[in-house]
């Protein structure tokens, strides 16, 4: 219905948010991520796509070291943020994920009020000076979450007694509120039904203005909607990554052009 | 058949069963039924330790009591008259026995009662302790001496247990403490209405008492001597199992040291508790000269042997919060700890206080360790005053207490031990319904 609307939004900035280069990762003797180079553009809607297990997951959760809570998991080469190596031993994770922030495949809102959700990453980063403050500051993440009319006469109802689709947007409202640069969605509508998902991808697109946002996605309707940039994963490798209109229209690489024609997935 | 529209026939028909499904269905019925039987089994044994308990146990709550009016003679207990305490307690025991028989005598001379007793036989129906109690009232109560009290005396053991049909005519046949003239003396006295079976507080309330004077038992002290004991328990117990817990369960790296502690801590949940007696006895008492029989040395050992129960089950409350949440909170740029302490530990926490009210219920009902550290046996002490003294001053616990009971002679502490199991269950039943409560009420609410 809106297929091609979003992705005919000319792309304003060119500057890179996120630079990887030559990137491995091992779940102990699983190499699981092969020499993947890509920038990622900020203000600017990337997404990952490919078949199950091909690394899109891994790769995404390496730009906030998520990785870094599995044991066995290594990760080498370099990834900057704004030319910053965040795999440098003076980075701390905390920091880093403040500025890059993360939704996840399954809403997971804390078992507490849709304000303390919100209010909880601006807490404990001390975004606020007083009570007012953090007031606005929830208001302002949830207006931009596209949920602010859902709750606002139920802020202290518990988040996790919403809807699926509206738990995500909380999510990303949650997301949000701590003021990132960057925003992660590991496929963020494969637990949502249509109508969740047209509104969360609509929230995508409007969350562009501010952010550079890499999102995971199985759907290649989806990529085609929301993204303006494509990579394309294949068994741990990065076998293409350009605009995403070129991606589905004249792929390059044959593997790709088998994926999104529905011949290997 | 024309109304009938045409049907193809079964292969098998569905409406019979086919032998396969006969069989099956019959090992189902006899596994159901196996179950049922195991379940009956299991209550009826229950409905017998039950109604053995209550029935052989009640009777400790009860005891038998002799009315009599006394005359406090001022000559006897205060010959100074000057209503000097120290004065009035240089009069022993021996000062008031006179007192009391000289009282019964009076009770048989004005009720009519006809006895070939002498006074002093006659006050043999009398607990050994009654003196002790009538001088304890008299030196809280100075201002009575040289007038008459009703008092209530405690009966013999013998005197109690024929109330209680646990002595008979016939058994008394070789009883040196007690003989069918005294027993008529009690049946005249019953019918007087001065002698009768009362709520017997001091049962729960009092010390132990020596092999002669069962009657005056009681488990107050050892009560006491538990509740020392769980106090230094959960004030050890908890914080450093838990924070081991969350140590070992959220910070602590898996390699070959981890996978050892986690080995010994599951196996330390199975060393016989009797083991960890010994080590108390060695490291606490031998090597750190902490005193003998004390609720802190009680205390330390039930903590060790609680540990890993509490590690274990924290542990696994800790697992069983999605990691999800642990995702969520790391997400928005929570450090480790935060994401342990704000999201991980309250969900965690009806599992938490869970185990432990469990552990410490075990610890409460465990008499083992306590033989070896000295805290089972003959201990008559006066309850505690002050913390100090509750957890340093010798004492005994409920279940040693029981078990000091049962191996008396005397069948008279045989009924007061199953009355202290009774106690001892109360409070078991009671730490696990905090438990059931603190669990509904921290459970997540949504």
């Amino acid at each position: 219905m809106r297929d091609n609307v979003i992705s005919e939004i000319d792309v304003t900035t060119n500057k890179i948010k996120i630079a990887a280069r030559d990137v491995q990762v091992y779940y102990g003797d699983t190499h699981a991520i092969k020499d993947v180079s890509v920038d990622i553009q900020d203000k600017t809607v990337t997404a990952f796509i490919g078949p199950s297990g091909c690394g899109k997951s891994t790769f995404l959760r390496c730009i906030n070291r998520m990785n870094d809570t599995i044991d066995i998991c290594r990760v080498q080469g370099d990834i900057l943020i704004d030319g910053e190596d965040i795999y440098d031993s003076k980075v701390d994770p905390v920091q880093l994920r403040a500025k890059v922030g993360m939704v996840f495949q399954k809403p997971n809102p804390f078992p507490k009020s849709i304000y303390d959700n919100v209010a909880y990453g601006p807490r404990i980063h001390g975004l606020a000076r007083n009570k007012a403050e953090l007031d606005d500051i929830v208001e302002r993440a949830l207006k931009r979450g596209a949920i602010w009319n859902e709750v606002k006469d139920r802020l202290h109802a518990p988040g996790t007694g919403l809807s699926g689709g509206q738990q995500q947007r909380l999510c990303i409202a949650r997301a949000v509120a701590t003021e990132p640069e960057v925003l992660l969605m590991d496929e963020p509508c494969s637990a949502l039904d249509p109508i969740a998902t047209a509104q969360v991808e609509e929230l995508i697109d409007e969350l562009r203005q501010s952010y550079a946002v890499v999102i995971v996605t199985h759907s290649m309707q989806q990529a085609a909607r929301v993204s303006q940039k494509t990579a394309f994963f294949h068994l741990g490798n990065l076998v293409e990554y350009g605009e995403t209109d070129k991606i589905f229209t004249s792929p390059e690489d044959p593997r790709t052009e088998s994926y999104i024609t529905g011949r290997i997935g | 058949m024309t109304d009938r529209p045409d049907h193809t026939t079964p292969k098998h028909s569905l409406l019979r069963q086919d032998a396969r499904t006969v069989k099956r269905n019959r090992a189902e019925t006899r596994f159901k039924a196996y179950g049922i039987a195991a379940i009956a089994v299991g209550l009826l044994m229950l409905v017998i330790l039950l109604t053995t308990i209550i029935g052989r146990g009640t009777g400790a709550f009860q005891q038998t009591f002799l009315t009599l009016d006394v005359q406090l003679l001022e000559a006897k207990l205060d010959k100074k008259g000057n209503r000097d305490l120290e004065d009035i307690k240089k009069v022993s025991t021996f000062g008031y026995a006179p007192l009391m028989a000289a009282a019964l005598e009076k009770k048989v001379a004005d009720t009519g009662i006809e006895t070939a007793l002498k006074p002093k036989d006659m006050a043999a129906i009398l607990s050994k302790d009654a003196a002790a109690q009538l001088r304890d009232f008299v030196l809280d109560n100075p201002d009575l001496i040289g007038t008459s009290v009703e008092f209530r005396f405690l009966t013999n053991s013998r005197v109690d247990g024929y109330l209680k049909g646990r002595v008979t005519r016939e058994s008394i046949a070789n009883d040196k403490s007690i003989n069918a003239e005294q027993l008529d003396l009690v049946d005249a006295l019953i019918a007087d209405g001065s002698l009768e079976k009362r709520f017997n507080l001091a049962f729960i309330t009092g010390a132990d008492a020596s092999d002669a004077r069962p009657e005056a038992a009681g488990m107050g002290v050892s009560m006491m001597g538990s509740l020392f004991m769980m106090l230094v328990v959960l004030a050890l117990a908890l914080p450093i199992g838990v924070a081991a817990s969350i140590y070992l369960e959220e910070f602590a790296p898996t390699n070959w040291i981890t996978d050892i502690i986690e080995v010994n801590i599951s196996n330390l949940a199975a060393v016989p508790s009797i083991v960890f007696g010994i080590l108390g006895l060695a490291v606490f008492i031998n090597y750190m000269h902490l005193p003998n029989s004390a609720p802190l040395v009680g205390g330390l050992v039930l903590t060790l042997m609680t540990l890993p129960t509490i590690i274990i089950s924290t542990r696994a409350s800790l697992k069983s919060v999605p990691p999800s949440i642990r995702d969520a909170a790391l997400g928005v740029g929570a450090s480790k700890m935060q994401s342990v302490f704000h999201h991980v530990l309250p969900l965690a926490a009806p599992g938490i206080l869970t185990g432990t009210i469990i552990g410490l219920a075990q610890a409460l009902g465990e008499t083992a360790p306590l033989l070896l550290i000295g805290m089972v046996g003959f201990i008559a002490s006066n309850p505690p005053d002050g913390i100090a003294s509750g957890l340093l001053d010798p004492n005994s616990a409920m279940p040693a207490q029981i078990y000091e009971w049962a191996k008396r002679a005397d069948p008279a502490f045989y009924e007061r031990a199953w009355g202290g199991i009774i106690i001892l269950l109360v409070f078991l039943i009671t730490m696990n319904a905090i438990a059931v409560m603190l669990r509904r009420r921290f459970e997540r609410r949504w």
